[in-house]
């Protein structure tokens, strides 16, 4: 057995055999919570792997995508695209808030442009964690 | 923590310091004192005081909250600033629960509280089965959505600098101060947390931000105003509980509470209660004031920061191992639900 389907059997343990059986409100609640806990962290286990692939996949595309289309753009935003391809969340940040630090400088279509393209990955990112959350 | 004092240990530390603070009374006892299980932020315990004092017997029902120390909101929700916000509001025609003491040193339950006189009414849960049958039924009557819409526009309408709640902090009317001071809040909260880099949430900010609307009219505004932070007693609102997220700021953050969807779980009554109409013709006639629903739409996004930021708080706790309430545990897996909503009404 797997750990994901370990922490699935004990998640049904507590919702079905413990939860039910215990009488005071705090306790009681304590357990179900437990349970739903367990419930998630062996969806994040179970999909870890499929899901890290899926976003780094994502990451070569969007790098690919916004690299033509940042030739000339401000200092800033060059700086933080740097790090973009292997700097994980942090990076994505960093170059989301040069994106608004240089609005005016781009201008609304462009940054629109740059945004859109950067929030089709955030969209599927969200989608792939309410998988687990929903 | 460790100076805590213990549960089991805490009637008889309210028992001698009620006698302390009631001059002349006797035979001090406690009766139906009990904790509720409400909120994450404070320890609340309600009881009832009897005593003799110049030969008769007296009595008075009281509601304690003592500060947990390690809670949600812990370090934005200070115990003084909510005693000293109930003694202005007293002065005021809000009905709120009558402020006694409030005490900040440790000595005598180990943590700093305060203590209200309890006001008479229930408070039903609207997540829960029998709250939603509450406040449907209540909704059939008609009388309490009024109560509701009225008690608001009340809240609204207070004189704060007259309360003198300017305490609390005033931004500059006609600007985006407050909007903006609200994201810096919460921001602090974010970073507090010690929660790992959020791209959505980075994009919400930077939208909110860059679209902060002005304020032209300053209320106090409640910040939590909603069904189950609010007192009801024979279909009327007899107190506005919960004063831990007011600030003097824009009235429609807390009509955009007021609109939003999250706190009428899939019901078309705003907080399980009211109907839209009602509220929006009650609420302008008494304040004056048109609802602003693209600032309520503002608002609504800023919340989703808010929550964002209660919840990476609230597991961070657990996290960290400075509390051991599975439920804020739980909250980890909250934060998706909130970005993957603010991410919608971006546009995404």
């Amino acid at each position: 057995m797997n750990r994901s389907d370990l922490l699935a059997r004990m998640s049904r343990l507590l919702k079905r055999e413990v939860g039910p059986a215990v009488e005071a409100d705090y306790p009681k609640t304590q357990a179900f919570l437990s349970a739903v806990v367990l419930e998630r962290m062996s969806a994040e286990l179970r999909l870890a792997d499929a899901h890290s692939q899926a976003g780094a996949a994502d990451r070569i595309a969007l790098v690919a995508d916004l690299d033509s289309d940042l030739v000339d753009a401000p200092d800033s935003i060059r700086t933080a695209f740097l790090t973009l391809a292997d700097g994980g969340d942090s990076a994505l940040c960093d170059f989301i808030e040069a994106l608004y630090g240089e609005r005016e400088a781009l201008g609304r279509e462009r940054f629109d442009r740059l945004l859109g393209r950067v929030r089709q990955d955030l969209r599927r990112e969200i989608d792939r964690r309410m998988e687990i959350a929903a | 923590m460790s100076d805590r004092l213990p549960a089991e240990e805490v009637p008889e530390a309210i028992r001698g310091y009620l006698a302390g603070k009631t001059p002349g009374a006797t035979a001090m006892v406690l009766r139906n004192l009990h904790r509720i299980a409400v909120g994450w932020s404070h320890e609340t315990w309600l009881f009832d005081a009897h005593w003799n004092e110049g030969g008769e017997a007296r009595s008075a029902g009281y509601c304690l909250r003592r500060d947990p120390g390690n809670a949600l909101l812990r370090d934005l929700s200070d115990l003084g600033v909510q005693h000293r916000t109930l003694v202005c509001l007293d002065r005021t025609d809000l009905r709120t629960p009558r402020p006694c003491w409030h005490e900040d040193a440790p000595n005598v339950l180990g943590a700093p509280f305060i203590v209200m006189e309890k006001v008479g009414g229930e408070c039903p849960n609207p997540w829960g089965r029998e709250g939603r049958r509450f406040y449907a039924e209540a909704a059939e009557r008609g009388v309490l959505p009024e109560s509701f819409a009225d008690t608001l526009a009340t809240l609204h309408n207070i004189d704060w600098q007259a309360a003198g709640l300017g305490f609390l902090g005033v931004p500059e009317a006609g600007t985006d101060q407050f909007a903006l001071g609200e994201i810096a809040k919460w921001r602090r909260l974010i970073e507090a947390s010690g929660h790992g880099p959020e791209p959505v949430l980075t994009d919400l900010i930077g939208w909110l931000e860059a679209n902060a609307p002005v304020t032209e009219r300053l209320a106090l505004v409640h910040g939590a105003y909603r069904t189950g932070n609010l007192l009801i007693e024979d279909d009327r609102i007899s107190a506005v509980l919960d004063w831990e997220l007011q600030v003097i700021g824009d009235p429609m953050y807390d009509v955009a509470y007021v609109l939003s969807d999250l706190n009428r779980e899939g019901s078309d009554l705003l907080s399980n209660l009211v109907p839209r109409d009602v509220f929006f013709e009650r609420y302008e006639a008494a304040t004056g004031l048109a609802i602003d629903e693209e600032a309520c739409r503002y608002y609504q996004l800023l919340y989703a920061m808010r929550s964002a930021a209660f919840w990476m708080s609230a597991s961070g706790l657990y996290r960290d191992g400075r509390s051991e309430d599975i439920r804020l545990a739980r909250t980890e897996w909250s934060i998706p639900v909130v970005l993957d909503r603010a991410a919608r009404d971006l546009g995404y």
